[in-house]
Parts: structure tokens; C-alpha cells; sequence
């Protein structure tokens, strides 16, 4: 997977768990984290789901800083697919996939460009609908 | 006299009836964590999420740039959004999901997200400098409509997703 920089993912505050219920909606829980020295991911274990023992989950680390006169910057996040694994009562994530953006390393004008083609396919896709 | 829960409540009583500080998470958190599904699997982005109290409904607007979510919600309509990050709003740390279905409405890219307007202004108000060089970022205007309509609401007072959450709705 594109390298995780554990340096950078421990600057977040905490960590957002999301699973596929039985029901098939999202199920998100917000939950501590921390990094171990081998760069294992430890999370605490929320009340809920119950069951997260070899569950395929994504894990959003997010930060935004508020603004005095309202609104937020400093937008950054980090979004981890792999699985989770109970451990005498906390969880330990694998990590396998990521997807990240973070304004001071791509500014959002140039966010807004590399993700042209997103824009472009979504517009092709309308045209094609209007003309079946 | 009706207390201020009580006024927001009367006015739609077959909505999801929640408690005022679930209800003020969601008018004041800047940013929600939104879940859609692919091919079964989550994909969680921040956003940044309305709430219209005479609907009891949520609405997130997506440029059409990032609009994955969009094509994962026409898949799968049924969505997830995490309130849980307090910061630049007035409330206390709270953790609020609402579990619901979503529609997409794409009809009108170029002004269907504008009557979200005011309360994008209450959140970033700094958005009308930005409306103001609308022609630099063309496509970022143009905008998904993303509606959702809650059916389960499950919310940890102080944040504190160690104990079990309350249950509305369902």
C-alpha cells in the first residue's frame, strides 16, 4: 500500500472506526489510539459494535483547526482500510490500504486539480444518462 | 412556556425525537465523518453536514471533483454520519451517529446546492469570499445535492464510547 507515515498519523487526536453492520449501514464509533514503538496500531475498544475481532473496517483519522472568526483550516486526514483484532481488551489494526490528503502537503487549488478526471467522469456519466 | 426542546420538537412530531445537545452536535460540529459503501466495503470522508430541522433530515453537498460518494450512494443508498470532533463550534464533546438513507440529486449542479447557502454561511463564513471567484474553481461549483434521511440515531453524551450510546429512532 502507498506508505503510512506513522510520524504524521500520530499528530491526530483520535481515530474514527467504521464497519458494515449486519444491517448493511455504516456503523462509525470515535475511539482513542495510539502507536507502539514497533508501529503497531493499538485502539481502544468502544462499547460498540461488540464483535470487532477479524473485522474489515476503515479507520479515519481527521483534524481540522477552528478559526476565530468561525470556520476551520489545517484540513488533514488520513482514511486506512484493514482489520481489526481483539487483544487482552484493546484492538490492533492492520493496515493494508490508505487514502490521504492534507492541505500543507497538496494545497486545496491544486487538490482541485489533480482530481479533474473524478469531475470529468461524473459529467460523462451524467451526459450518457441524458442521452440513453 | 415551552422550553427551547420542546418548540423544536412540536413542530414535527413524527421525526426522531432527540435530546438538545444531540440536537445542537448537529447544528453546530463544523465537520461530520460520512460513511457510503462500495462493493460492501466503508469509505468515510469528512464533510461538512447540514441539518434541517423542519425535515429532520441532513444534507451534504459534494463537488462533482469528489463525487465518488455520490456514485457509491446511487449503488447503495445507505449512509452514516459521525458527529465526534468538536472543534472551531461552541458545543461540548459529544459523539452522535445517524444511521439513514441517502438520495443524490444531481439535476442541477450549478444551483441546486445553493439553497444550503445560509447554512454553510453559519459554518464557514467565510464562503462568499470564495462564491465571489466562483468562475477560478468552475467545477468545484458544481455541486451534488446529497440528502439524508435518519433512521436510527445513536449518541454518546461526552464522547465517552467506552459505555453503550442512547438509542433514538428504529
Amino acid at each position: 500500500m502507498t506508505s503510512l507515515d506513522y510520524q504524521r498519523l500520530g499528530n491526530f487526536g483520535y481515530a474514527v472506526i467504521t464497519l458494515i453492520g449486519d444491517d448493511g449501514f455504516p456503523f462509525s464509533v470515535s475511539t482513542d489510539f495510539k502507536i507502539l514503538p514497533d508501529r503497531k496500531i493499538v485502539l481502544q475498544k468502544p462499547a460498540r459494535p461488540s464483535k470487532l475481532d477479524g473485522k474489515r473496517v476503515n479507520v479515519l483519522f481527521n483534524h481540522i483547526t477552528g478559526l476565530p472568526g468561525g470556520g476551520y483550516g489545517d484540513r488533514r486526514y488520513m482514511l486506512v482500510w484493514g482489520t481489526t483484532h481483539e487483544d487482552h481488551g484493546t484492538l490492533r489494526f492492520d493496515p493494508e490500504s490508505l487514502s490521504e490528503w492534507d492541505e500543507k502537503i497538496l494545497p486545496f487549488d491544486q487538490y482541485c486539480a489533480k482530481s479533474a478526471p473524478q469531475g470529468a467522469k461524473y459529467l460523462g456519466m451524467l451526459q450518457a444518462s441524458a442521452e440513453a | 412556556m415551552l422550553n427551547r426542546a420542546a418548540r423544536q420538537n412540536r413542530v414535527r412530531p413524527d421525526l426522531i425525537q432527540v435530546p438538545l445537545w444531540v440536537r445542537e452536535t448537529f447544528d453546530s460540529y463544523l465537520v461530520c465523518e460520512f460513511t457510503t459503501v462500495k462493493s460492501g466495503k466503508p469509505v468515510t470522508m469528512p464533510l461538512l453536514p447540514f441539518y434541517l430541522p423542519d425535515s429532520g433530515k441532513f444534507v451534504v453537498t459534494s463537488s462533482i471533483l469528489f463525487s465518488k460518494k455520490a456514485e457509491n450512494v446511487k449503488k447503495n443508498p445507505k449512509v452514516s454520519l459521525l458527529f465526534s470532533n468538536p472543534e472551531g463550534s461552541k458545543a461540548g464533546k459529544h459523539a452522535v451517529l445517524v444511521q439513514g438513507i441517502a438520495h443524490a440529486d444531481d439535476s442541477d449542479l450549478d444551483h441546486g446546492w445553493e439553497k444550503y447557502l445560509s447554512y454553510w454561511r453559519k459554518k464557514e463564513p467565510y464562503i462568499d469570499a470564495y462564491l465571489a471567484e466562483r468562475e477560478k474553481f468552475g467545477w468545484f461549483w458544481k455541486r451534488i445535492v446529497v440528502q439524508v434521511e435518519p433512521k436510527k440515531i445513536l449518541a454518546w453524551k461526552n464522547g465517552d464510547t467506552s459505555q453503550a450510546p442512547e438509542e433514538f429512532g428504529a
